[in-house]
């Protein structure tokens, strides 16, 4: 008896020592029984203090979690294989922000569940798969690109037969800056100069994007650009002066597009609405505030969040409500620049990083935004479901703060607008002339 | 001596003089961890409720060995951070621990400060 009891203490630490996540749930995600590391992951997210629910534990951050095991009508199996979960930005501090999720379906009643902190793990294949693009695009299709000298301002210094091969582009591309490659509003002038930074920094910058031929046509190009050696500097380490002061790669890399392209879509979009999903948020966001700590600019964020959004799905079912989400994000993705980043970042919550962006244009586009989608309803099954909007709108002046801080601002600014009376935008700072923007009157005054 | 109660006032200094006996009569779990995390106290509770005997626990560092669900910025960063500005801390949140893997609603009370050497996490069940 002794002997057993032993053996059991000796499991049960063994349980609550494995260095993983374990938890078992039922089918409605009821939690019955986890392992510590488990409840060390999930109790940041829980909003009301117990555990009991693994999908409303996650709702946050993973809110098509019950979707998926609902829709998995095999009797038993994997209904998903490390599904990336992103947590936050993480702003520089240590704390988990991706965690990997295992479903495994044993019976009608019971899921097991794999919860994994991979966040350093992820952040490492990153550089690695950074390293093998700087590799490939050193060394492969050298037989097809454009080479051109830049100034100091991202300026072509001069033309020649390559561009012209490449892009379509004449000798009046001389002088003209290089984001005449770009599709308008895909790339700001701020943005154009922080490559120039990058490269004078890590000796290279590499980009992938659409671009345009002259004559209007698109292809997937890649634009590496490099500091050249001995060119006249400022105190600040930049190039300066009138000559040549980088050197400008660009190659057409359509064919191998669609591989890449596919890799990115599946890690960095919403499965429902297409969007930029949390993770690309989260990238981009902290990318555009590192480089607008270097280069001082002010950064929007607008948090949107579909009001009374669960009488849709009483009302329409869960197929009506995916509609109207999918129609709100086309009107989001139509409204906005290129470069601009729309995310859905919850169940019907969505979010816009503006680069270059101040708070009163933030606010009048977040108001714009709402209007619109009150006058446009959603089909769906011969019927009309009108729906509105709330929004928040918060701006990081100079990168400062952090991703985290913004959204959470934005949040706050939301939830004004929520309280307000729904259907309209606010931002999370006081401004002394304009507390709100009412939509009736965006509307009114277009 | 009277009995000790989990929202006692200055419980620390309390427990501080209490023998390991005293400890066990408490009605609550208590974990008291040196600078290093090493747990030098565990009592009955505690361990009657984990379902782990004291021996397997005293000597082992806390946040890796015996508690890892606390490993996170809401119980272990806060005694780091605690120790780090040398200051106090007495915070009393509710958490989720996973007593033989059962999830139980608990409330913790968090106890340190530079003046002892020991450091406490307290445990309370929440009745459901």
């Amino acid at each position: 008896m002794a002997e057993l009891s032993a053996e059991y203490e000796a499991l049960i630490q063994f349980l609550y020592l494995a260095p993983v996540g374990l938890v078992q749930l039922a089918a409605d995600g009821e939690i019955a029984l986890m392992n510590p590391i488990s409840a060390q992951l999930l109790m940041p997210h829980s909003r009301n203090g117990g555990l009991d629910n693994l999908f409303v534990a996650l709702e946050e951050v993973a809110p098509d979690l019950r979707g998926l095991c609902q829709r998995y009508e095999a009797g038993s199996g994997k209904i998903c294989d490390g599904l990336h979960v992103h947590l936050n930005a993480g702003d520089g501090k240590r704390v988990p922000q991706i965690l990997s999720l295992t479903l495994l379906k044993l019976d009608a009643h019971r899921i097991m569940a794999v919860i994994n902190d991979i966040t350093e793990q992820v952040r490492r294949e990153c550089r690695q798969r950074q390293h093998d693009a700087w590799l490939n695009a050193v060394l492969t299709g050298i037989t097809d690109y454009a080479l051109a000298s830049l100034d100091a301002q991202g300026r072509l210094c001069e033309w020649n037969p390559s561009i012209g091969r490449v892009t379509g582009f004449g000798p009046e591309a001389e002088g003209q800056p290089y984001t005449m490659f770009y599709p308008l509003d895909a790339i700001t002038p701020e943005h154009a100069l922080d490559r120039l930074r990058e490269a004078d920094a890590d000796g290279w910058a590499l980009d992938e994007s659409r671009l345009l031929r002259l004559d209007g046509s698109a292809f997937w190009g890649s634009v590496m650009i490099a500091p050249l050696p001995e060119v006249e500097r400022d105190t600040d380490g930049l190039a300066c002066g009138d000559g040549a002061a980088y050197c400008l790669i660009l190659r057409d890399v359509s064919d191998k597009r669609d591989i890449a392209e596919r890799r990115r879509r599946e890690a960095y979009s919403d499965h429902l609405t297409g969007l930029a999903n949390r993770r690309a948020l989260f990238e981009a966001a902290a990318q555009e505030l590192e480089r607008s700590r270097a280069a001082p600019r002010p950064t929007a964020m607008i948090v949107i969040d579909a009001d009374h959004f669960k009488a849709v799905n009483d009302r329409y079912g869960h197929p009506g409500g995916d509609a109207v989400l999918q129609h709100l994000a086309a009107i989001l993705r139509a409204s906005v620049r290129e470069v601009d980043v729309v995310a859905r970042i919850g169940g019907e919550e969505f979010a816009v990083l503006l680069p270059s962006t101040d708070l009163s244009q933030a606010l009048a586009l977040a108001g714009s935004l709402c209007a619109r989608v009150a006058q446009d309803a959603t089909s769906f099954d011969g019927l009309a479901i009108a729906c509105t909007i709330s929004a928040g709108v918060a701006v990081a002046i100079d990168g400062a703060g952090g991703v985290d801080l913004l959204l959470r601002q934005a949040d706050q600014a939301l939830y004004t607008a929520k309280r307000n009376g729904r259907n309209r935008a606010e931002s999370a700072h006081q401004e002394p002339d304009r507390a709100g923007a009412r939509t009736q009157e965006d509307s009114n005054a277009a | 001596m009277t009995a000790i109660a989990f929202d006692h006032p200055d419980l620390a200094t309390r427990l501080d003089g209490c023998s390991g006996d005293e400890l066990d009569q408490l009605d609550f779990g208590v974990i008291g961890f040196g600078p290093d995390t090493e747990v030098h106290r565990y009592n009955t509770f505690e361990s009657q409720a984990a379902g782990l005997s004291a021996q397997r626990v005293i000597g082992e560092p806390l946040f890796t060995n015996v508690a890892p669900c606390m490993n996170n910025f809401m119980v272990a960063q806060r005694f780091e951070d605690t120790l780090a500005e040398h200051g106090v801390l007495d915070e009393t949140i509710d958490y989720v621990l996973t007593l033989r893997m059962r999830p139980v609603k608990v409330r913790l009370r968090l106890l340190a400060s530079a003046a002892s050497t020991t450091r406490y996490v307290l445990v309370q069940r929440q009745l459901r």
